[in-house]
């Protein structure tokens, strides 16, 4: 059982349980604020009925034409709340939001390549991968990840307006692109 | 003026502001202003340039002169509404966009940015007339939802009276019904109406805007719509309406959000609770009601079966609630509920907070409930098992009854936990090293048990066993910021400052939870400052941790304007309770205090330190303040019956809270005001930026002699019995003093003239704002008045010493841990700064002279002379300690004292003598510290 309902400001207070976890980033009060007063919503938060933040997704509205689309900025859920389908129901707000609110054609997001687990619930949800982002993490050096580790999945899913299905294609793993430029590598 | 030329000699200083090199900046103004002396975009920058290089005085000279020519060009106002918001002077801002735009009255701009101005400091009764009067003239709907907005928080804020705030409420709404169009073309609009409506109780008004298709489709879409939806059926009981809208979607949406399963709870006992008597007729409803939602909630867990435990879940409220009102005698239900609830979600990680509030059972129900657990412990083989077997301790040691928690019970449950441990860590073997293992909680339940067992005796040995058994885990699962939690406080109490410091680094506290989490390790923590030695890492800490609040006040505010531009109204009271709730932390001034406490052990104690950290305390003494510290973050599950594993381990049993700041506040505000020669009228001449928002309490409006000498209750509670002590000295000290500084302290006149002195020195311009009328006492001096009568000290100042000295060798004596010699040590050492402070001015002979103090001299010198003494004792003690815990024989003790985690032979011997190394070696740093830092400070100005 989980309460879904919007991300607020002061929520900042409440999100350690969530950001120490070493996966998920926090930033400054500006990063946040910047969503919340444009596009509250696609910013999200599941919480336990004890009042304690399970997890929470920020998104936003970007692109001109066929190329707007929702973006999953950051989706994160505390580590004893997860496999509870909480990443799924955050993920279908911000679709339907992003399909009926905005009309947007589909819905992107950064993921790294090595982050088997998200990647791996995203295709779950019909995403699929749409390029490969070269160093889009910043150059690290080569980890015992390798490349997988500074790389990221550019992956998308698409809305019903893009009945066509346009805005995906079937080998992206093999589009490599530059993460400074965007030019094909 | 050529446009492009002056573009050309003008572009430089900007280049060189967005890069940071204020020094160019300024060099090249002040190149341009020899050739063009008047020019007022050239002056701003400049000051801009100044305020950043943190060269107030000649900022302000300058900032003076552009605002008295009544700036109006764009480049202008914004450089100095930089300037003055650098400055802290919010309110000139206001006026000068307020004069820009009366100069041109059709320009929108300006407009909004006196609207914007105001916004950023909660000017709501201004803002709002800039509004209406933007409305009129540029009749853009969203004026008409600026002034509302602007109207709805004057009647939120505080400092408005309950009368006036109808009154609000209904300007609002007839602004609103003059809108040209209906507010549900935007979510954000229409939730603005709503919430008018809400506070007007216009509920039928509110449907009727809900009903409408737009409506409807924005409650469906938007969160935020949807929750003032639920607030506005609830408050005006439309149950029948909220119940069939919530079964709706969770059987055709399958929505499984949580409030949801909440309203028809609500809305099944609605008729029983929202009626004083209830009638038989009401409790009959409420049973059918009862008997839908039974089969509701069955049906929709049964088709969910594994994959959603809302069902389940609301069975076990329904079947709670119904015991609560009397529908159902006993909990044999819930019992049942209880036991499926195990078998189907008993291997998930939130098992045991999900059935925690169902576990209040009655003896009876108890007991059955026991034998079930008893009956179904599970293994460790299988990682859902695993998880099984985590919940099952848990569970089972959440309603262990008191007579079961002794030291030696705790210990052997802790064994218990670390056995399971070691057979669940072979199930998360391959592991990467960056993944958490499945186990970890039974590490942190045996550190539980651990710190259980020393909370009620079980001895200082089974902290150490804790802090060994949460190393090892750490080694095993490198981020788990739980393991760090717990250690950081089992270190503090343990005396190993260092080591709790380390791992506080490595949860990478950053931003914002600098605010929730730092309590962590600044409680109090000038008990293990050592900057009296010379090392100030906590000092620093303090500073680096209170970067968030100036982030803060930079910040925020553009964001609630943003919220207005953008249009996003239901953002707007978060954004300005987060910006509030920071900039009046408790967090913000519990460190504040810490950090003065710590600077006066390592900076010379002179009237420039006085004058301004008395400045600053007197501001945070006025202050309203929120509690945002994260303290539900440290998990908890130690029996229901006993305290919760935070208060257990927390320093010296209490966190200082608000009763903590106050009186402290009281015994440093009060001794730097009697050093000091700044009074209130001097203080109010000196003042560069606003004055900080002051709290509402009516308390804040007595005199500040009044309550600096007020005790509370509540605030002397939160104290430690060592920390009143020198609470009671100080105040002995100050009643003692008061009398001479209250007649040597220079009039108002004197110390402003100096001031101006001092300014004219460095600026080459006397002190601003000043009149003659200021620098003129009134006809008598001071001096002429009787000199009052030297008194002996009262003895409790002189005792206070002794008594410190007499608790710190029983500390000693009886072995207790050394966060408590430390307490008692530092407090001492603090009465001795207190009393330096106090007694600053009748130290120059020419003072003793003149005032004839040679008694009050002869005094004070046997009270130092003491003090010193005391100090120096304790100090050696120390000393002696902390070649002690250097020791190899205190590492062997340690080793020795941790059999318990040692007797499955997985933790090493070596591993246990590193930790007990790392302990002793943090421990004796301190200890040593703290020595030397006693004695540098006993050896200063003699
Ligand atoms: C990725 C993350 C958000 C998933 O959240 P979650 O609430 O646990 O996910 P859900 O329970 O909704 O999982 C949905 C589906 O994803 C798949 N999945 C999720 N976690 C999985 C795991 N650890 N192993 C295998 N499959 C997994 C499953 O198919 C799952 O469906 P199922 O449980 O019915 O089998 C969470 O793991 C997380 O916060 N990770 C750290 C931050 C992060 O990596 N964010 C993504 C950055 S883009």
């Amino acid at each position: 059982m989980s309460v879904l309902r919007p991300f607020k400001a002061t929520d900042l207070f409440k999100f350690n349980n969530i950001n120490l976890d070493i996966w998920t980033e926090t930033y400054g009060i500006s990063f946040y604020l910047q969503y919340l007063t444009r596009w509250p919503d696609l910013c999200c938060v599941q919480e336990a009925p004890s009042g304690r933040m399970m997890g929470y997704v920020l998104g936003k509205a970007e692109g001109t034409g066929p190329e707007f689309h929702g973006h999953v900025t950051a989706l994160s859920v505390a580590p004893e709340y997860r496999r509870l389908s909480l990443g799924r129901k955050m993920m279908a707000l911000l679709e339907f939001v992003s399909d009926e609110t905005y009309g947007g054609f589909f819905v992107d997001l950064y993921v790294r390549c090595m982050n088997k687990v998200a990647i791996g619930m995203y295709e779950g949800l019909g995403y699929s991968v749409y390029r490969r982002v070269r160093e889009y993490y910043g150059s690290l050096g080569l980890g015992p990840g390798g490349r997988d580790e500074e790389d990221a999945f550019d992956m998308r899913k698409p809305l019903s307006r893009d009945p066509q299905r346009r805005s995906v294609r079937a080998n992206g793993r093999d589009v490599v692109v530059s993460a400074h430029d965007g030019s094909v590598l | 003026m050529d446009p492009v030329a002056w573009e050309r000699q003008i572009r430089p200083i900007y280049d060189a502001l967005d890069t940071g090199s204020n020094k160019s900046a300024i060099l090249a103004c002040n190149k341009l202003l020899k050739k063009y002396p008047k020019n007022g975009l050239t002056k701003a920058l400049k000051a801009l340039a100044l305020v950043r290089s943190q060269k107030v005085e000649e900022a302000l000279i300058l900032c003076d002169e552009v605002l008295a020519h009544k700036p109006t060009e764009d480049a202008t106002l914004s450089a100095m509404s930089h300037v003055l918001r650098g400055l802290g002077r919010h309110t000139d801002v206001v006026k000068m966009f307020e004069d820009a735009f009366k100069t041109q009255p059709g320009n929108e701009e300006y407009a909004a940015q006196t609207f914007f101005a105001n916004v950023r400091i909660g000017n709501w009764r201004a803002a709002q007339q800039v509004a209406a009067k933007m409305h009129k003239t540029f009749e853009n709907v969203r004026y008409v939802y600026w002034y509302v907005t602007a109207v709805m928080l004057q009647a939120k804020d505080p400092a408005t009276p309950e009368k006036m705030r109808e009154l609000l409420h209904q300007l609002a709404h007839r602004q609103l019904m003059t809108s040209p169009s209906p507010s549900y073309i935007q979510a954000d609009r229409l939730y603005q109406h709503l919430t008018v409506l809400r506070e007007l109780k216009l509920y039928d008004d509110a449907q009727k805007v809900l009903e409408h298709d737009t409506g409807k489709t924005m409650y469906n879409n938007s969160l935020a719509v949807d929750e003032l939806r639920r607030n506005l059926w609830q408050l005006s009981g439309r149950w029948t309406q909220e119940r069939e809208l919530a079964v709706q979607r969770i059987t055709e949406k399958k929505d499984r959000n949580w409030l949801e399963f909440l309203s028809i709870l609500d809305a099944t006992f609605a008729p029983i609770v929202s009626s004083e008597e209830v009638s038989d007729e009401a409790r009959t409803a409420c049973s059918e009601q009862i008997s839908r939602t039974r089969e509701l909630f069955t049906r929709i867990s049964e088709e969910d079966g594994l994959k959603d435990r809302s069902g389940l879940l609301g069975l076990l409220e329904l079947a709670k609630r119904s015991k609560h009102y009397g529908f159902s005698q006993d909990s044999s239900e819930l019992l049942s509920l209880l036991q499926t609830y195990w078998h189907r979600f008993g291997d998930k990680a939130c098992f045991y907070e999900d059935v925690k509030p169902y576990l209040e059972l009655d003896a009876d129900a108890l007991s059955r409930w026991t034998s079930f657990i008893d009956s179904v412990q599970p293994s460790c083989n299988t990682e859902a098992n695993l998880r099984r077997a985590i919940n099952w301790h848990k569970t089972r040691r959440f309603t262990l009854p008191e007579c079961e928690i002794t030291p030696e019970l705790e210990s052997a449950r802790a064994s218990e936990y670390i056995k399971a441990y070691f057979a669940g860590l072979s199930l998360g073997k391959d592991l990467a090293e960056t993944e958490l293992q499945p186990a970890d909680d039974l590490v942190i339940l045996a550190a539980h048990a651990f710190v259980s067992s020393w909370s009620i005796g079980g001895g200082e040995k089974q902290l150490y066993n804790a802090s060994v058994v949460l190393e090892y885990g750490l080694t095993k699962s490198s981020h788990s910021y739980h393991m760090r939690l717990l250690l950081i406080q089992i270190y503090r109490l343990l005396g190993s400052a260092s080591l709790a410091l380390e791992h506080y680094r490595l949860l990478g506290i950053k931003q914002v939870q600098n605010d929730t989490l730092s309590h962590l390790i600044l409680a109090r923590a000038s008990t293990f400052s050592l900057a009296g030695s010379g090392d100030i890492t906590y000092s620093n800490e303090c500073l680096e941790s209170s970067q968030i609040y100036m982030t803060n006040s930079h910040e925020t505010s553009d964001w609630i304007v943003r919220a207005f531009t953008q249009e996003k109204y239901s953002q707007i009271p978060d954004l300005i309770a987060l910006e509030d709730r920071l900039d009046n932390s408790l967090q913000r001034d519990l460190v504040k205090l810490e950090h003065v406490r710590m600077r006066l052990t390592h900076e010379p104690i002179n009237s420039e330190l006085i004058d301004m950290e008395l400045i600053e305390l007197k501001f945070n003494f006025d202050r309203f303040h929120h509690d945002n510290r994260d303290i539900d973050i440290i998990s908890n599950y130690q029996p229901s019956c006993q305290k919760s594993i935070f208060e257990q381990s927390v320093l010296f049993k209490k966190l200082p809270g608000p009763g903590w700041l106050f009186a402290f506040l009281k015994i440093y505000i009060r001794a730097l005001q009697q050093a000091s020669d700044v009074d209130d009228m001097v203080e109010a001449k000196l003042l560069i930026g606003d004055r900080p928002k002051q709290s509402h309490d009516p308390e804040v409006q007595r005199p500040l002699k009044e309550r600096l000498a007020t005790r509370k209750q509540v605030e002397l509670d939160e104290l430690t019995p060592n920390e009143l002590a020198l609470y009671d000295f100080a105040t002995a000290l100050g009643d003692w003093l008061e009398p001479h500084h209250d007649h040597i302290r220079p009039p108002p006149a004197k110390v402003l003239a100096d001031a101006s002195k001092q300014t004219e020195a460095k600026t080459g311009r006397p002190l601003q704002g000043i009149e003659p009328a200021d620098l003129t006492t009134n006809g008598h001096a001071k001096k002429d008045e009787e000199a009052p009568p030297v008194k002996d000290a009262p003895e409790s100042i002189a005792c206070f010493f002794d008594d410190m000295l007499a608790r710190f060798k029983k500390l000693v004596e009886s072995g207790e841990l050394p966060s408590e010699l430390l307490h008692v040590a530092t407090l001492t050492q603090e009465a001795l700064l207190l009393f330096t402070i106090e007694t600053l001015r009748f130290k120059p002979a020419s003072v003793v002279k003149m005032y004839k103090l040679g008694a009050l001299a002869t005094s004070c010198k046997a009270i130092r002379t003491k003090a010193v003494a005391v100090l120096k004792d304790m100090s050696t003690e120390l000393t002696k300690l902390s070649e002690k815990e250097g020791s190899s024989d205190q590492r062997k003790a340690f080793v020795q004292e941790c059999q318990v985690v040692q007797d499955g032979e997985q933790i090493a011997h070596d591993f246990v003598l590193n930790v007990a190394k790392r302990v002793t070696d943090s421990r004796k740093k301190v200890e040593e510290g703290i020595a030397k830092s006693i004695l540098k400070i006993c050896s200063k100005d003699t």
